[in-house]
């Protein structure tokens, strides 16, 4: 198991290390001079001799990016140049709000997509089979975008049930602070916490759903798969010759071995989510980390594009390294590969 | 009684060229705590036989018989579930790749304990797990593995291919069937190895008064202590009857080519001297000949092989062919 963590780990920093490099190199590929991308000081102004200085824009490039690593780790991330905010907290508070979405919509993608898949298998090549697989078939390849916006149409305007966009009633007065909103409320001393809430949850039904139906097909599909080719493998038949019932044999044999080799797939379908929570809360207007990309770059905003790609990488890269410890730790074999 | 009694068990394939018939007539019986050894090169469907008689149903096949006895009871008259319940309680078989019959995800102990009958262990929750425990680590000693503390916890891919069969030899006798096919159990296995399993299932056979159907492609791994030697060629029943008379006094051409064959690998070939094997090639399953199945290839075939030979019984002993080599008294 040592070896395995080590090894993970390793290839988890080697991948930090790329993508610190890549980021910095960031500096120097947005078009015009790199001081004045990150700061905002044009070159004409009386500052821009000593901000340059400070940055070291004079200096070799390995100590520019020496002190772009210092800054980075020690929470330094300059401030956003359309609202002056500091971007290293703001940044956080993105992440939280898209993770709660995202974290919504992978529960919720699992709960239903997994089930779903074995009980797909169990049928294989039966009428329920067939249906279940062209309607997995057929959610996965609905564009987004579309079918949001046509949910919207249906449940926020014409039936009225939930909210149009948003995190949540501003009225409510929740002063964001980790940045999920659900936090935020428990956290609050409002008078109404039990409706704030509520309201809450409201507005997370429809992006959560949303996003949770791509990634809950793929799964379906990957579970079903995986799971009707265990219950072809030797020992399962073994199993079923040694009297277990068919439910035993799934949930001893067939499920945990499909399990295995569908997690391998996971930090993709968690990338997938990403990318797609990106457009999700551009519709819903949700803060989060997608859609601060979004306006940052139709502003021009540097410093927040470059944080932005950062963060999004690097938790992609986190949700990696815990599937595939998680796989070591469950699953002995893997770390055989 | 016979514990199994199988009359002219037929399995029938399908396949995209039409319907084949992978085992033509083939009878077996086997009486409790006897060795029978069930010899045939490949594909001639005695693995085929082995899952016919423990239901490893595969819905291409068609599996009929005149008698497909167990114990008294028609296994081929029962549905599903309850073949399942008679085979899981009374059967176990283990075969020529342990790694691929074990959970490769699951622990040595959860696999064996999964195998326990749940009659087995009474009294508290607490009580039933050190039962169960207990029972793994005796399980474990009986199949000749000594450090059970380093193979209970361990994954079947952390074990050597010996260590792995006893194992799965373990699974299959915690229920304590009365009969255990091995279907090939000691194929690419070190001597040592061998010889080790061999004489496990002979003690097993004999101290548990199970009976052990041991499927082999070679007449040089079967067990001394066989009692019973079946040959099967292509799916037809070549010869059966007691080890020792069938061995010393072949009736068959092909009893007798498989035995030269097996006496050749011990005695020193001179150079360049041909290999004592039949002519020709095993047909495949598309091109079945009709008839003997070995005619083509038989060094006394003649006209009538065409027709497929009908049983001769000699006091023991059973074969199918025009031309025995043993001498009949008239």
């Amino acid at each position: 198991m040592i070896r395995y963590l080590s090894s993970r780990l390793f290839v988890f920093i080697i991948a930090f290390f790329l993508l610190t490099v890549f980021t910095f190199s960031l500096n120097f590929f947005f078009p015009g001079d790199p001081v004045t991308n990150m700061t905002g000081v044009r070159t004409f102004s009386d500052y821009y001799p000593v901000i340059s200085e400070i940055r070291g824009a004079d200096k070799n490039i390995a100590f520019q990016y020496i002190n772009y690593m210092q800054n980075l780790l020690s929470g330094n991330w300059g401030a956003s140049l359309s609202s002056g905010d500091y971007v290293f907290e703001h940044t956080y508070q993105h992440l939280f709000a898209s993770l709660e979405l995202i974290v919504g919509a992978l529960v919720l993608a699992v709960l239903i997509g997994v089930p779903s898949g074995i009980f797909a298998a169990t049928q294989f090549r039966g009428p329920i089979d067939k249906g279940v697989i062209s309607l997995a078939m057929a959610g996965y390849s609905i564009p987004v975008f579309w079918l949001a916006q046509l949910l919207i149409l249906f449940f926020a305007v014409k039936l009225d049930w939930l909210p149009i966009t948003g995190q949540i009633n501003p009225l409510y007065g929740i002063a964001p602070q980790s940045g999920s909103i659900l936090i935020d409320i428990v956290i609050s001393d409002s008078d109404y916490k039990a409706a704030a809430l509520q309201d809450a949850l409201n507005h997370l039904i429809l992006p959560v759903i949303i996003l949770s139906i791509m990634p809950m097909m793929l799964l379906l599909r990957l579970m079903r798969n995986a799971t009707q080719d265990m219950l072809q493998k030797p020992y399962v038949k073994a199993a079923r010759a040694r009297g277990l019932n068919e439910f035993q044999v799934l949930i001893k044999h067939a499920v945990p071995n499909a399990t295995q080799s569908v997690l391998q797939q996971v930090p993709l379908i968690f990338s997938l989510l990403l990318s797609n929570s990106i457009v999700i809360e551009s519709i819903f207007n949700w803060p989060g980390i997608g859609n601060w990309l979004v306006r940052a770059i139709f502003e021009r905003d540097f410093p927040v594009i470059q944080a932005c790609v950062l963060i999004i990488a690097l938790t992609i890269l986190l949700f990696n390294l815990v599937v595939d410890l998680y796989r070591g730790w469950r699953f002995p074999i893997v770390r055989q590969e | 009684m016979q514990l199994l009694d199988i009359r002219n068990l037929t399995v029938e394939m399908k396949t995209p060229h039409g319907i084949v018939r992978v085992l033509d007539k083939v009878n077996l019986q086997l009486g409790k705590g006897e060795i029978h050894s069930l010899v045939g090169e490949s594909g001639s469907g005695k693995s085929l036989l082995a899952k016919a008689i423990v239901g490893f149903a595969n819905p291409n096949w068609e599996v009929t018989a005149d008698r497909l006895w167990w114990n008294g009871q028609d296994l081929l008259a029962m549905n599903t579930k309850q073949r399942r319940a008679v085979t899981g309680r009374d059967m176990a078989m283990i075969f020529q790749d342990p790694y691929s019959y074990l959970d490769p995800n699951s622990t040595i102990e959860q696999q064996i304990v999964e195998a326990i009958p749940e009659g087995d262990v009474r009294g508290t929750f607490m009580r039933r797990r050190v039962d169960r425990k207990t029972r793994v680590k005796r399980l474990l000693h009986r199949v000749g593995i000594r450090d059970h503390e380093s193979v209970i916890d361990s994954y079947p891919f952390e074990l050597s291919q010996g260590v792995a069969q006893k194992v799965s030899i373990a699974i299959a006798i915690a229920h304590r069937p009365r009969l255990l096919i091995a279907d090939e159990p000691t194929t690419a296995m070190e001597p040592s190895t061998k010889l080790q399993i061999h004489r496990l299932l002979a003690r097993l056979a004999a101290s548990q008064e199970m009976s052990v159907l041991l499927i082999s492609q070679d007449l040089t791994s079967i067990l001394p202590e066989t009692k019973q030697l079946t040959l099967l060629y292509c799916g037809q029943l070549m010869e059966t009857g007691p080890a020792e008379e069938v061995i010393n006094h072949p009736a068959h051409p092909y009893t007798d080519s498989m035995l030269r064959m097996s006496l050749q690998t011990q005695q020193e070939l001179p150079h360049k001297a041909r290999l004592p094997t039949l002519p020709g090639a095993i047909p495949t399953l598309r091109h079945m000949p009709i008839g003997c199945r070995l005619g083509p290839r038989c060094p006394y075939a003649q006209k009538q092989c065409v027709k497929a030979p009908l049983a001769t019984q000699k006091q023991q002993r059973v074969f199918h062919c025009h031309f025995p080599l043993l001498e009949l008294e008239s």
